[in-house]
């Protein structure tokens, strides 16, 4: 069942900040995308593996949040418009939590989930078109995780994570064919990476809890990707196709978080998370032919490590049913001058409204509404592009979980 | 699985109304009257480019971009002098345009090079089309800034030939008739170009006070009926592949060619080394053998015989003659001249109260090169992505930039907001 849900989902948006995907639970999405300092289910082994050492179930989870996203690119010269046609996004996650006995201090899991990804396309003969028309980024983690009790009060976790990801960049080159059809470009590859996830996670009183959660930074090397250019027969042995290398960061993220239990029904959270999109200076790709035409390129990105804050609250009824509402800010890590098509990205507000009932005492059902919308206007100093972006993004999630 | 399907459309449901909304830009002619436009100018804004007059240049003009923005603001009759679809066109030597092909040179190397479509030029089209309205396109291959007034010109220039309305009428008679509301002009260059074409050996360059004469007095006729304008300076054209291909030390030596050289040329005391060296030029004023290295910043001209210089020893034992050749004295000589003319087009578009353009800038830019939407512009030969196969005129995405200064300057001259042209998508060289 599992295999099967992975199989089926295309995957990725791009209006998260930078390439970064927070669709990772359920509840954290209704409550603002926030839940650091408490045990929620699964999805705990994500936000922080010290928090899972609370729990008292065996349980697994999966959940799907399609996102689609529009962005409409205005041309600061000429004032002409042109759209993204990007696919929906399916960013998912997946996680199994067990015990061996019940009330064990020993918690382990299993965590699948998609943290990175972006997938965006714009419409044919876009004014963007040589800098790009596809990015196609998928990155999917797979975790296995500790978590301890090693006080009354005090959880702390860890896990491994095993990152595989994908790309594909296409874009067109200003050569013309005898028909006057443009070239392009399609690099593809893949990678594979390793990196870790801990946290800590303290009751300070029983209201009150805290928890810190460090996810690093994975460096995700395409050693053999495929440059395949489609280009006029005279230029080919200027563009031969080829293999590539190149490398993208999936940076680091810490994140501190408040839980407040104000009674039995209603709950509080809020996160901070400071992201190290600092390791995001170049996009930089070797090819392994090199030509007068095709020579090895370096793109400065220059992004900036950035805060976000997020937060929410819950209202359980006695009955099974909890609606949910939050919303942050995060900032962009894009500065001026490097801002590019594949992530239109800028300071933005979000708003999420979740809803989930239990049924009985084995299944649970969750859902969730994210919306937010951003404008950015500025240019990009390598390829001369220059406009606004305005970006409107809507996402709906649901998870399903079965606990025992 | 069915749930998923629901939400997938129950999202694009929604996401039909999430979309950014595009409004669109607002246009307006201001303080112009796009009624009857008039583009004046020469080779440039005729259409003539890959060395030739022909309908595909004529159809992606500067004259043709400038009236597209206007037609997209207030409709307006825009008639060209066109020639026949199809036709190979037509260069001032009588050969046809030049086009990307396969040519092999005496090292039987074969590269992708620009080459002639055909033999011989369509003559044809030279023939009279003039219809009795008047064309809102002046602008002819080789027209001067002195031509203007001449009725005898169509005997001088059979592209004007081609268009003028009697063999004894003047362009200025022909662009009267039309009695402009709007104009604009791109004159000048031609008043240097065979000058510089030629390495500076035929031909002049252009009288400052005749210049601003004949410039006065075509604005005194532009204007008498009131109409707005647009005027440019002349651009320094040295910067183009034409003039630039070819670099001042791309004489490349190896042991034995250095070892000749050297014998033949140390007397006169010029050395060489094995690897890049300058080529050999004529200059009667360097010594008694009229004979030295050419310097850094003189430009060997495309019209240089290439064959010659890789096979016959040109540009070394044989240096090249002075009619290849741009020295700094010439450049500069061109150049303070340059700047005399121009200084005359700005004072004069201050006094007429006219908008101005400044190619020289725009050329300039291009010169140093500059990221526009992910093309490198630059003078490169066909690789920069500006000049067409002749490495002098612009191609139609270089057009439709200059086009859009052009239109940037009537904007702010006038308040308008003539909408600018998308260039990104237009067209530089098509490859085999």
């Amino acid at each position: 069942m599992l295999l099967t849900f992975l199989c089926l989902l295309t995957y990725g948006n791009s209006f998260s900040q930078g390439y970064q995907v927070n669709f990772q639970g359920q509840k954290q999405q209704g409550m603002g995308l926030a839940g650091t300092a408490v045990f929620m289910d699964g999805s705990s082994l994500f936000f922080n593996p010290g928090s899972v050492a609370f729990s008292n179930e065996n349980s697994i989870n999966i959940a799907v949040t399609p996102i689609s996203g529009n962005t409409l690119f205005i041309d600061s010269t000429t004032g002409q418009g042109y759209r993204s046609n990007s696919p929906i996004g399916t960013p998912f996650s997946a996680y199994g939590l067990f015990q061996l006995k019940d009330h064990a201090k020993l918690k382990l899991g299993i965590a699948a989930y998609t943290p990175f990804g972006s997938t965006v396309s714009y419409e044919d003969n876009w004014i963007g078109r040589f800098a790009l028309t596809k990015l196609q980024l998928k990155a999917i983690f797979i975790q296995p995780t500790f978590s301890y009790r090693i006080a009354d009060v005090i959880g702390i976790g860890g896990g491994l994570v095993i990152s595989t990801g994908d790309v594909v960049l296409e874009k067109d080159i200003p050569v013309q064919f005898s028909d006057g059809d443009f070239a392009s470009a399609s690099l593809s590859g893949s990678a594979l990476g390793f990196g870790y996830n801990l946290g800590i996670h303290y009751d300070l009183t029983k209201k009150l809890s805290v928890g810190l959660n460090f996810r690093s930074k994975i460096e995700m090397n395409v050693d053999d990707g495929n440059a395949i250019f489609d280009v006029p027969e005279s230029l080919d042995p200027n563009f031969p196709d080829g293999t590539f290398s190149g490398a993208l960061p999936l940076p680091q993220v810490l994140t501190f978080g408040v839980c407040y239990k104000a009674n039995d029904q209603l709950t509080f959270v809020l996160d901070v998370n400071r992201v190290g999109w600092k390791a995001y200076d170049t996009l930089a790709f070797d090819y392994a032919l090199n030509t007068s035409s095709l020579e090895d390129t370096k793109s400065p990105r220059m992004y900036e490590s950035t805060f976000a804050f997020r937060g929410g609250g819950s209202y359980d009824f006695n009955n099974g049913l909890s609606f949910r509402a939050g919303g942050g800010f995060g900032f962009s890590p894009v500065q001026n001058g490097y801002i590019t098509p594949e992530t239109p990205d800028n300071d933005r507000w979000y708003g999420t409204a979740g809803i989930g009932y239990v049924f009985g005492d084995h299944f649970s059902i969750d859902a969730t509404f994210y919306y937010t919308q951003m404008t950015r206007t500025g240019h990009n100093t390598e390829t001369g592009l220059s406009g606004t972006f305005e970006t409107k993004a809507i996402a709906g999630g649901l998870g399903l979980i079965y606990k025992w | 699985m069915n749930s998923r399907l629901y939400i997938f459309g129950f999202l694009l449901v929604i996401c039909i109304s999430c979309k950014p909304k595009f409004e669109g830009s607002e246009y307006s002619p201001g303080e112009t009257n796009p009624e009857r436009f008039l583009m004046l100018g020469g080779t440039f804004a005729s259409g003539y480019t890959d060395d030739a007059l022909f309908r595909y240049g004529q159809e992606h003009s500067i004259a043709s971009y400038i009236h597209k923005s206007i037609n997209d603001v207030s409709p307006t009759t825009f008639n060209q002098p066109l020639v026949e679809e199809g036709s190979v066109g037509i260069s001032t030597n009588g050969l046809s345009r030049l086009i990307l092909g396969y040519k092999t040179d005496c090292l039987n190397e074969t590269s992708l090079s620009p080459v002639r479509e055909t033999a011989m030029g369509d003559a044809n089209i030279l023939n009279n089309i003039y219809g009795g309205a008047p064309f809102n396109n002046m602008s002819i291959p080789g027209l001067r800034t002195g031509n203007v007034f001449d009725e005898d010109y169509s005997n001088q220039n059979p592209y004007f030939a081609r268009m003028s309305s009697s063999p004894t009428s003047s362009v200025n008679d022909d662009f009267s008739t039309l009695n402009p509301t709007l104009f604009s002009v791109f004159l000048g260059l031609d008043d240097f170009m065979p000058f510089i074409k030629s390495g500076a050996r035929n031909d002049s360059l252009p009288d400052p006070t005749l210049f601003e004469n004949n410039y006065r007095q075509m604005l005194d006729n532009l204007t008498s009926s009131g109409a707005k304008g647009v005027i440019s300076t002349i651009p320094d054209i040295s910067s183009a592949p034409y003039f630039t291909t070819v670099g001042w030390n791309d004489l490349v030596l190896d042991s034995a060619n250095n070892a000749t050289l050297n014998s033949i040329y140390n007397p006169l005391e010029f050395y060489f080394n094995v690897g890049n060296n300058p080529f050999m030029i004529e200059d009667p004023s360097a010594n008694a053998f009229g004979v030295r290295p050419i310097e850094d910043g003189e430009l060997i001209l495309l019209s240089v015989p290439l064959d010659s210089v890789k096979c016959y020893k040109m540009g070394t034992i044989f240096p090249f003659r002075n009619e290849f050749i741009l020295t700094n004295p010439e450049l500069q000589e061109i150049r303070t001249h340059l700047g005399i003319i121009n200084d005359i087009i700005r004072s004069l578009a201050f006094e007429y109260n006219l908008a101005l353009v400044d190619a020289e800038q725009f050329f300039s830019n291009i010169d140093s090169g500059f990221p526009f939407n992910g093309i490198n512009m630059g003078t490169g030969f066909i690789s920069g992505g500006a000049y067409g196969l002749d490495g002098i005129r612009f191609n139609a995405r270089t057009n439709a930039l200059l086009t859009n200064e052009f239109i940037k300057s009537i904007n702010q001259k006038y308040n308008a907001s003539y909408p600018m042209i998308n260039a990104t998508n237009l067209d530089s060289a098509f490859f085999p």
